[in-house]
């Protein structure tokens, strides 16, 4: 070696420091490598996992569709349960790089429980108290329907029956002395509420069990002393056993008739009587409600009243404005006897329209023919109408009150609560048929639904995407997060390929974006600027702008809008779903920037992939256990076993290997790819081209042409059945391709690297170019900074990555040297269209 | 994937305990497992789940985080306390993130929610079979 070589040498370290990475036998080599394709793997699963949990989460909260606890905290957990395993398998991946995400991950689960664990701030206080000492203060110990009863009994010139409550703390003592929560959450977590037969099946099973517990001797004994007081004051009296939930006002709910009541209850069944109240909670249709309208089961705690019976001449309902929707009169409904059969609708009833406001003149009457003279007199109707304005004064809100009036002619409230809203829009979606001849593509999956019209703009590339007009209909092969920042701008998103469960699917959701994926063909079939119109709820795409679809009304009203358990839905995926990580290429891509479960995922992920790819230069591996590769490329080829990599019955003894001794089915692929045609040798090169590739020859080590090194390096394939990681010194490039084909979509993916090579700047640039042109045209997606190259191929068929690997096979051989004439006019368009000619027939060929 | 379909190689070579005191699900799972060759013993609660441990060989565990006697989270700390090589999948009824991560922190492969989906159990028991023998070979390496 000459001075200057030695100085050239000496030079290039320095200027390119890197640490020697150790060194390991193949048993090590073995061991470390299965560690770590095991982590990967589970990490690839848990991925999944997550991203399904958090697409069901989005999706039910856009759908407006019913929602449990049961379900958002299963999600929840799954959810976070799976990250777990994420940022676990990451760190073991990469021996604790990555452990701060342990810290953001920690903060991030406590803030989840607490938003699932809800409101604990629980009212404390006396487990009976009395009507009269009742008001709209103890609503969170009595529930909504007695402390109204109670604040109503306390205005001037309003009487309601004399009785007690059992609260809150009573119910709770009852069901935690008999162990009653834990049996009952996990009957309700195993509920299929859409399975009729099991909502009741498992209804009647909690029942029954709330039924047989014995009342806990204290809360007997303070139950049967304020009966007997009760009684003492009105001989032979029975009670009316009334449910009273906590939160039935919460989200303008009625809960009308949903819980039981019973009546005329002597002290031989008042025990019965409040379990089977306490019971009412889980009837089939109180659970059914309570989903549709998303009430939490454990802040809908049962109370119970027992009010003195009143014996009743007449009795009936009043809607202080009418339901019919006229807003300068209420309803006067009415029956002689007691209000039961008024409420569930048994009997025939009287009606009064009478006008809001002083003198309360009835403006219309109708009682039912068989009617024997008026049931409700024009002065009780006035007085009934008085009250009910006093009451609608007092609480604020039109009210529905239930009245008695006793042969002496008092009159008693029962339960005056508000009217519940109603607003209720029909949803009215035009539809078309599905012979429309506009229809130009159909199926796939809706990510999110809505309708979109707009230019199409193909998406394949950066290029693309700098150019895509804004409110166009952005239609892409795979709908990977790099596309995200298009969803603003975009009318729709139209994908080939994807999920309900991508990041980008997610996106979509959150920007109330219409997206249709999975729809094949979608690339094909769909041109530049062409006007789409985008139904994804309905799955399908129209050619021009289909007016009927776009102007129907938007928006459904949601049962569940304002909701306690959708406000927790809410709230929780705040910590869950937003994706802030999208460039993995920006600065902020960086654990310390994870703010959501979704931010660790996608972080997790990428750097996954990144030190998987890594592995074969973390470590070095003694050369001696590599098997040489019998071919006859003019290149050394050697294999390393990670395990499973050969077939069985193979000598590990022996130095050589054969490629029919390869069980590894990425190699297999890249092998075939590399000889389906013959290498012709370097291409010939002007003088121009020469000259300067000798210059850079020169600066760059390994390069030189006049030394035969380079073309002997070794190339080395690492490989298991179903990985291969290849470092491949092709002359004077340097590439590295890693794929693993597994069983799973989440399992299947290439990456592949170029970076390098001789000859100027130009040359490299170009045939960088020509590279990202050819594997684009073969569906790989490119990520390019200056002549490094990345190209990717993920969650694909078998089939596909199969091929996708051929097609790498074919060009590590076939653009070797290409520097040296990357210069001369043409030679990139000629190289292309031979490229993509040679490589279409050894894929068709087979 | 359909049960049929689904590929299990370490799953058949290995003994599953089942620790439930659920009699409809252990006879669905008894069922199903039974029917794809897996060697399956079942437990009413973790006192019997440690004395089946004990007395026999078994490589991975399917365990009801909510049973009668011990907690689940405490079994599972005792199980893998003194079978580190045998890997637990714990289930429940009752999902709360605490619950969850606890599990996980204490050794669990992983978790899941009743009611179950048996396709993903059996994807589940494959994989950890799948470590479990990983586990006994690194183990026999030493």
């Amino acid at each position: 070696m000459t001075i200057v070589d030695r100085l050239l040498t000496a030079l290039r370290r320095l200027l390119r420091p890197e640490p020697v990475p150790p060194l390991l036998d193949p048993e090590e080599l073995q061991r470390l490598f299965t560690v770590r394709y095991r982590c990967f793997r589970e990490l690839l699963a848990a991925n999944t996992n997550t991203l399904e949990a958090m697409a069901e989460l989005e999706k039910a909260l856009r759908d407006g569709r019913t929602l449990s606890m049961t379900f958002i905290r299963a999600r929840c957990t799954l959810a976070t349960v799976n990250v777990y395993k994420i940022v676990h398998n990451l760190n073991k991946i990469a021996e604790g790089r990555y452990s701060e995400l342990e810290r953001i991950f920690s903060r991030l689960q406590q803030s989840i429980e607490t938003i699932l664990e809800g409101n604990k701030g629980r009212a404390d206080g006396e487990p009976l108290l009395l009507l009269e000492r009742i008001g709209r203060a103890q609503a969170d110990l009595t529930g909504e329907k007695m402390a109204n009863l109670g604040e109503a009994g306390s205005l001037a010139g309003i009487r309601i029956p004399p009785g007690f409550a059992l609260t809150a703390v009573a119910t709770r003592l009852f069901f935690q002395r008999n162990q009653l929560y834990p049996k009952i959450n996990h009957i309700i977590q195993q509920l299929h509420i859409a399975d009729l037969a099991d909502l009741h099946h498992k209804s009647a099973a909690i029942q029954k069990m709330i039924r047989a517990c014995p009342l806990p001797p204290e809360l007997e004994s303070l139950l049967f002393t304020h009966f007997d007081q009760l009684v003492a004051t009105m001989p032979g009296c029975r009670v009316a056993v009334r449910s009273s939930a906590l939160g039935e006002d919460l989200g303008q709910a009625s809960f009308a008739g949903l819980y039981h009541t019973e009546l005329d209850v002597s002290r031989d069944t008042l025990a019965e009587a409040y379990k089977a109240v306490l019971a009412s909670k889980y009837t089939p249709r109180a659970i059914s409600y309570r989903l549709a309208k998303g009430f939490r089961h454990e802040e809908t705690e049962m109370c119970v009243g027992f009010l003195a019976m009143i014996e009743a001449a007449v009795s009936g309902v009043c809607y202080t404005r009418s339901i019919g929707g006229q807003n300068t009169t209420m309803d006067l409904f009415f029956a002689p006897g007691g209000a039961k059969g008024i409420v569930d609708g048994t009997r025939s009833t009287g009606h009064l329209l009478v006008e809001r406001t002083t003198p309360h003149r009835i403006v219309h009457r109708l009682e039912p023919a068989d009617a024997a003279g008026a049931w409700l007199n024009d002065a009780q109707a006035l007085a009934l109408s008085e009250i009910g304005m006093r009451l609608e004064d007092h609480f604020g809100a039109p009210q529905d009150i239930e009245w008695t009036i006793d042969p002496v002619g008092t009159i008693f409230v029962l339960q005056s609560r508000p009217i519940s809203a109603s607003a209720f829009h029909a949803p009215g979606t035009a539809t078309l048929t599905r012979d429309d001849e506009r229809i130009v593509l159909h199926g796939g999956v809706t990510g999110c639904a809505g309708t979109g019209c707009g230019p199409v703009w193909i998406v394949r590339t950066a290029d693309d995407m700098l150019r895509f007009p804004k409110r166009a209909v952005l239609v892409v092969k795979h709908p990977l997060p790099e596309w995200a920042p298009l969803l603003k701008q975009a009318a729709a998103l139209v994908a080939e390929t994807g999920s309900e469960a991508g990041h980008l699917a997610t996106l979509s959701r959150e920007f109330s974006l219409p997206s249709l994926l999975a729809l094949d063909r979608a690339t094909e079939a769909l041109t530049n600027g062409e006007i789409i119109t985008v139904d994804a709820a309905n799955r399908a795409i129209y050619r021009g702008r289909v007016e009927e679809l776009l102007h129907g009304p938007s928006l459904r009203h949601n049962p569940m809008d304002g909701s306690p358990v959708q406000q927790t839905l809410i709230n929780v995926l705040k910590l869950i779903s937003p994706l802030n990580l999208t460039d993995p290429a920006s600065p902020d891509f960086h654990a310390s920037r994870c703010r959501t479960l979704h931010d660790i995922t996608r972080f997790c992920h990428e750097k996954s992939v990144l030190e998987m790819f890594e592995f074969g230069k973390r470590y070095r591996f003694d050369k001696g256990a590599a098997k040489r590769l019998q071919d006859n490329l003019p290149l050394e080829w050697w294999v390393i076993d990670l395990g499973e990599g050969f077939v069985p019955g193979y000598d590990v003894r022996r130095e050589e290997v054969a490629i029919d001794d390869i069980a590894c089915t990425p190699m297999q692929a890249i092998w075939q790819g590399m000889h389906a045609m013959p290498w012709e040798g370097p291409p010939a090169a002007g003088l121009r081209t020469m000259v300067s590739f000798l210059f850079q020859s020169a600066l760059q080590d390994g390069l030189d042409p006049s030394r035969t090194k380079a073309l002997q390096e070794k190339n080395y394939f690492l490989i298991s059945q179903k990985y291969c990681n290849l470092s491949v010194h092709l002359g004077y490039h340097y590439a590295m391709i890693e794929a693993m084909l597994g069983d799973r979509p989440g399992d299947r993916y290439i990456t592949f690297r170029f970076k390098g090579g001789a000859a100027g700047e130009d040359q490299r640039v170009r045939r960088i170019e020509l590279l990202a042109e050819v594997l684009e045209h073969f569906g790989y997606r490119i990520d390019r900074i200056g002549d490094a190259l990345t190209a990717r191929v993920e969650r694909e068929s078998e089939r596909f990555v199969v091929d996708r690997l051929k097609v790498l096979g074919y060009l590590t051989i076939h653009t070797r040297q290409l520097d040296m004439v990357m210069a001369e006019d043409g030679a990139e368009r000629f190289f292309r269209d031979k490229f993509i000619l040679e490589i279409g027939n050894m894929l068709n060929h087979e | 994937m359909s049960e049929q379909t689904f590929k299990l190689e370490a799953a058949l070579k290995i003994h599953l305990l089942l620790v439930d005191d659920e009699p409809e699900f252990k006879e669905v799972m008894h069922k199903h497992l039974s029917r794809m060759g897996i060697r399956l013993s079942v437990s009413e609660c973790c006192l019997d789940a440690l004395g089946t441990l004990e007395a026999h060989t078994v490589d991975v565990v399917i365990m009801d985080m909510n049973m009668p006697g011990m907690d689940g989270i405490q079994c599972l700390k005792k199980v893998k306390e003194r079978w580190p090589l045998i890997e637990v999948i714990i289930l429940t009824g009752h999902a709360s993130v605490k619950s969850g991560i606890e599990g996980m922190e204490s050794g669990a492969f992983d978790y899941c929610l009743k009611p179950i989906d048996v396709r993903e159990l059996i994807e589940k028991i494959e994989l950890a079979a799948q470590k479990a023998l990983i586990n006994q070979e690194d183990n026999a390496a030493l």
